[in-house]
């Protein structure tokens, strides 16, 4: 079916009934992260499994693992992926390098792996965003020191490439709708910086355009910033409640940012 | 001018072909006996044990048989004797399970045993393709416990500790139709018995009276615990009879032995 | 059996120990976490988690294991092989009149009482039709082990690994065994559903994942949902866009009664005329440590076990042995459980390290350093030769000596593995508890 864009202009509403700036806040894309280690690195397990590898701080710290995992079930059509599908290989590496860039992996040896396993179970557009921004958020919670969040966000344009529409408005997280349609980008910045870590574009799309897209995922990625810090200060509050943490220990911490 | 050099496809359309059934066997009897086993061991020379294993067939109009192979070698592996069986990923696993109970793993360290069984050919009805959708299951009951079987005479021909020879045996709930209540039979044939509404395959080691496997499959009438534990003695008939040949086999080979050195 | 042996740092000394207090008998298995033998670990389950499948449903064990089980539903169509199509041309004659026949039947909705008096005679003339001449069999309800594919997923392990695969071959088995399963996908003589289950193990395989993976989908069969069918006999299938108006594909015998009365009462009661109050098959693993039987062991334990064994088991239609239980409504009072499938589990135990006992231990002062005291062979073959010649040593390899682990040789008596069986299927036994609890999760 395709897209009606008609509708598409900043005012008005979109497919789900989203404004242009709104994030999705309970989209359909579910991604789960489990996070294991730091272990020792096990060098034959490494080369044999479908992992992309990144190192951190340039070789001297731990290396971190990226394996996403597509549930058959995620799309609305049954789609079994093998495991060395090579846009899932692109997008753990990607993931795996952006990561890098925010894990202070010196506290960690050399010779230890931080293991990253995503399962994606229901799959809705903005893949790429959704599944670093779960690693993110795992990692944090799993208490590996980074930098800053990486978050991620999407960010396309209200008409496709071939309509050559200048005044073209660009368009915050897309779903799987919009993205098959639509021209869009995946950005990845360092935290509220605008430090971008990572962008993926694979669409064509006019270069006149490219820069509203990425004010407006940087933006995105903002809002994404405070929603997963919101979550994590949440939790550490819950776990003060419950008495997990001391609570001095808490507020120093917590105060650091 | 006719084209003569190619056999050109006849003219407008046509319907493949369609079988008669096959005429179901007239089988009346019960089973309660498993049929003759041919066993050999010791014929692949380069083999540190081999064995070759064939069952009579049913239907003598038919060659089928099944008929399996074995060799194995030594090899450095882990601290124990592992099994590497390479067959057809389910039936080795379950082959696997069955041998390593009996093989003592401790007496050798840091080594492995290949073992490769090739089925020749499974005892399944070719005649009726019809019937080959849903026989699979059980005909791979039968092809199990005849692995086993020649796999333990392997072993022992190769000379690997084992605690006891196993053998392979299955036991079958089947009827004929709906009229009869019924029967239980050692050794089915699936395309002998119309209707298997449950079996069970068992690895036993018979000096020990103990089963290193088990794999019980189908339905039973109800949640009849004396039915199943028929079944289950029956299939360690099946296995004892198939023991009995194993043992001779090896005796043979033993006196064979003797008598050249 | 990489998922079961993996990550197992447990000494010979430990393992002895283990062993010992599981093989306790007259207080009982002492088990590591404190548990009756025949108790469960505590589990958390939800289901309908995921919008965009027929069914989910995701399970937690405590130890941490996490599965996730979804089901999708396509409608395909029913190929038609040569032989049945001659006999459907030769049944065709009956079959134009007796499809009408039927469906009034079921829209009517006649006396409930009625079809399950004649359910089980049902299940007896099916047979003896097909047996019969083949033809009238046509436009039965069929199904066929085809229409159901299962995938199972561990992280860390191939695709093509023989756990995955003897996990995915026991799963399938067990949901196949009855035959039952697969007639509930079919729509007519021309189409049927093809569900595809995808089972997924979230966490590393913690302790031996069958029973989890199974519940699992136990679960998730419980909460799928097919379309209702709105088109009638061999026509094209049209299906009803309201999910709201959606069966299950497993109905449940309270809203059989109430809710679905006025919604979903045609296909409902199709399939609930195949077999009322089934439920799908669940696999529990059960294992042997000296005579004690204990139940979902986990990975410590396992790695102990003389033998385990994987029972499936399904709950099925009240059979007419027992007919006084048709009456009673409550589910709970009494449940029909049928024996699917049994099967040995490798037990990871065969594959640990033997203990050395002290008696043959040379650093251990024990009398191996006496016998060979003067020897200049290496160590290992000292050992060896030692085993020859010392009555001790000789003593340690072939029998069991207290405190000292040796991995179990042989296999599993005959009563044992027929106690394991009993345990599992006895009223009011474990098979039981686990479904009540089961029941007790809301399917949404």
């Amino acid at each position: 079916m395709p897209l009606d864009t008609s509708t598409y202009n900043l005012a008005l509403l979109r497919v789900d009934g989203r404004r242009w700036n709104e994030l999705r806040q309970q989209g359909n894309t579910k991604i789960q992260c489990i996070i294991t280690g730091p272990n020792e690195r096990d060098a034959s397990k490494n080369t044999s499994s479908s992992a992309s590898t990144a190192p951190t701080a340039g070789g001297a710290g731990a290396t971190l693992a990226v394996s996403i995992m597509i549930a058959p079930f995620a799309t609305v059509d049954r789609k079994r992926r093998g495991r060395n599908d090579k846009r899932v290989q692109e997008m753990q590496t990607t993931i795996a390098c952006g990561l890098a860039a925010a894990v202070q992996g010196q506290a960690y040896g050399p010779r230890s792996t931080i293991h990253i396993a995503l399962n994606v179970l229901s799959q809705d557009g903005s893949l790429l965003a959704g599944l670093i921004n779960a690693a993110s958020l795992a990692l944090v919670d799993a208490g590996v020191p980074m930098t800053d969040y990486l978050v991620a966000c999407t960010a396309g344009s209200t008409s496709s490439y071939a309509a050559a529409d200048e005044a073209a408005d660009p368009l915050l997280d897309l779903n799987t709708q919009e993205e098959q349609e639509l021209p869009f980008l995946t950005l990845a910045t360092l935290g509220a910086t605008d430090k971008v870590v990572a962008m993926v574009c694979e669409s064509r799309v006019q270069l006149t355009r490219l820069e509203g897209m990425m004010a407006t995922a940087a933006d995105g990625c903002k809002a994404a910033r405070d929603f997963l810090d919101g979550v994590v200060r949440d939790k550490g509050e819950l776990m003060v409640q419950e008495g997990a943490i001391g609570r001095g220990e808490v507020v120093s911490s917590m105060d650091l940012d | 001018m006719a084209d003569r050099r190619r056999i050109n496809g006849p003219v407008g359309a046509t319907t493949p072909p369609i079988f008669d059934k096959p005429a179901k066997p007239a089988v009346a009897k019960t089973r309660d006996s498993i049929r003759k086993i041919f066993l050999k061991t010791g014929i692949t020379p380069s083999a540190s044990g081999s064995a070759y294993l064939e069952l009579e067939n049913p239907n003598p109009k038919r060659t089928g048989n099944t008929s399996l192979k074995l060799m194995h070698r030594s090899q450095r592996g882990k601290d124990a004797v592992t099994c590497e069986t390479r067959a057809k990923g389910i039936l080795a696993y379950t082959l696997e399970t069955a041998l390593r109970g009996a093989i003592i793993a401790d007496r050798w360290p840091k080594s492995g045993v290949d073992i490769i069984v090739t089925v020749v050919e499974g005892d399944q009805d070719r005649d009726s393709p019809e019937s080959q959708k849903d026989d699979e299951g059980w005909d791979m009951m039968n092809v199990l416990s005849g692995c086993i079987t020649v796999a333990s005479a392997a072993i022992a021909d190769a000379g690997i500790d084992c605690v006891d020879t196993v053998a392979g045996g299955v036991a079958a709930l089947v009827c004929k139709d709906n009229k009869t209540a019924p029967t239980i039979v050692m050794d089915p044939v699936v395309a002998e018995h119309g209707n298997i509404l449950a079996a069970c395959c068992v690895a036993y080691l018979p000096t020990r009276d103990e089963i290193t496997n088990m794999w019980f499959k189908g339905q039973l009438p109800g949640a009849d615990m004396i039915v199943y534990d028929k079944l289950m003695e029956k299939s360690l008939v099946a296995c004892r009879c198939a023991n009995r040949v194993i043992i001779q086999e090896l005796n043979e080979t033993v006196k064979k032995g003797q008598g050249i050195s | 059996m990489s998922s079961t042996s993996q990550h197992l740092l447990l000494s010979p000394a430990e393992l002895a120990y283990l062993h010992g207090s599981l093989s306790l008998t007259t207080p009982g298995p002492i088990r590591p976490d404190g548990r009756a033998p025949a108790q469960f670990r505590p589990l958390t389950a939800e289901t309908g988690i995921l919008p965009g499948t027929n069914g989910s449903a995701r399970i937690c064990f405590a130890d941490g294991t996490e599965a996730v089980v979804g089901v999708k539903a396509e409608v395909e169509k029913t190929p038609v092989s040569p032989y049945e199509f001659v006999a459907s041309t030769e049944g065709r004659k009956d079959h134009s009149t007796s499809i009408p026949q039927k469906k009034k039947g079921r829209k009517s909705k006649k006396p409930t009482e009625d079809e399950e008096t004649t359910m089980d005679v049902d299940d007896e003339d099916d047979d003896e039709e097909e047996a019969g001449d083949g033809s009238a069999a046509v436009e039965k309800v069929r199904g066929s082990p085809d229409w159901v594919e299962l995938s199972v997923e561990i992280p860390g392990l191939r695709d093509d690994d023989s756990g995955t695969v003897f996990l995915t071959s026991m799963l399938t088995e067990a949901l196949l065994a009855d035959g039952e399963f697969v007639k509930k996908l079919w729509i007519n003589r021309r189409f049927h559903w093809k569900l595809y289950l995808d089972i997924i193990l979230i966490s590393p395989p913690l302790s031996y994942p069958l029973p989890l993976l199974s519940l699992t989908t136990h679960l998730a069969l419980l909460a799928t949902r097919l379309p209702r069918l709105k088109s009638e006999a061999d026509e094209d299938p049209m299906f009803d866009d309201d999910w709201a108006a959606a069966t299950f594909l497993y109905p449940r015998q309270d809203t059989s009664s109430g809710k679905a009365s006025n919604k979903s009462k045609q296909s409902s009661a199709a399939a609930a005329a195949a077999a009322p109050a089934s439920r799908p098959p669940i696999t529990l693993l059960v294992m042997a440590v000296g005579d004690n039987i204990i139940f979902d062991p986990s990975k410590e334990e396992l790695a102990v076990a003389d033998s385990a064994v994987a029972v499936s088991v399904a709950e099925g239609p009240s059979s007419e042995s027992e007919p006084e239980s048709d009456s009673i409504p409550a589910t709970t009072t009494k449940r029909n459980l049928h024996l699917l499938s049994v099967r040995t589990i490798d037990p990871p135990s065969r594959l640990t390290p033997p203990g050395v006992p002290n008696s043959v231990n040379a650093s251990a002062w024990g009398t191996m350093t006496a016998a060979t005291p003067t020897t200049t062979t290496t160590p290992a073959s000292a050992n060896e030769g030692g085993a020859a010649k010392h009555p001790d040593a000789r003593v340690t390899e072939t029998e069991d000596v207290v405190g000292v682990w040796k991995a179990p040789r042989g296999g599993a008596k005959f009563a044992m593995l027929g106690a394991m069986v009993a345990k599992v299927l006895e009223r009011g036994g474990v098979a039981e508890e686990v479904l009540d609890g089961l029941e007790g999760v809301d399917l949404g």
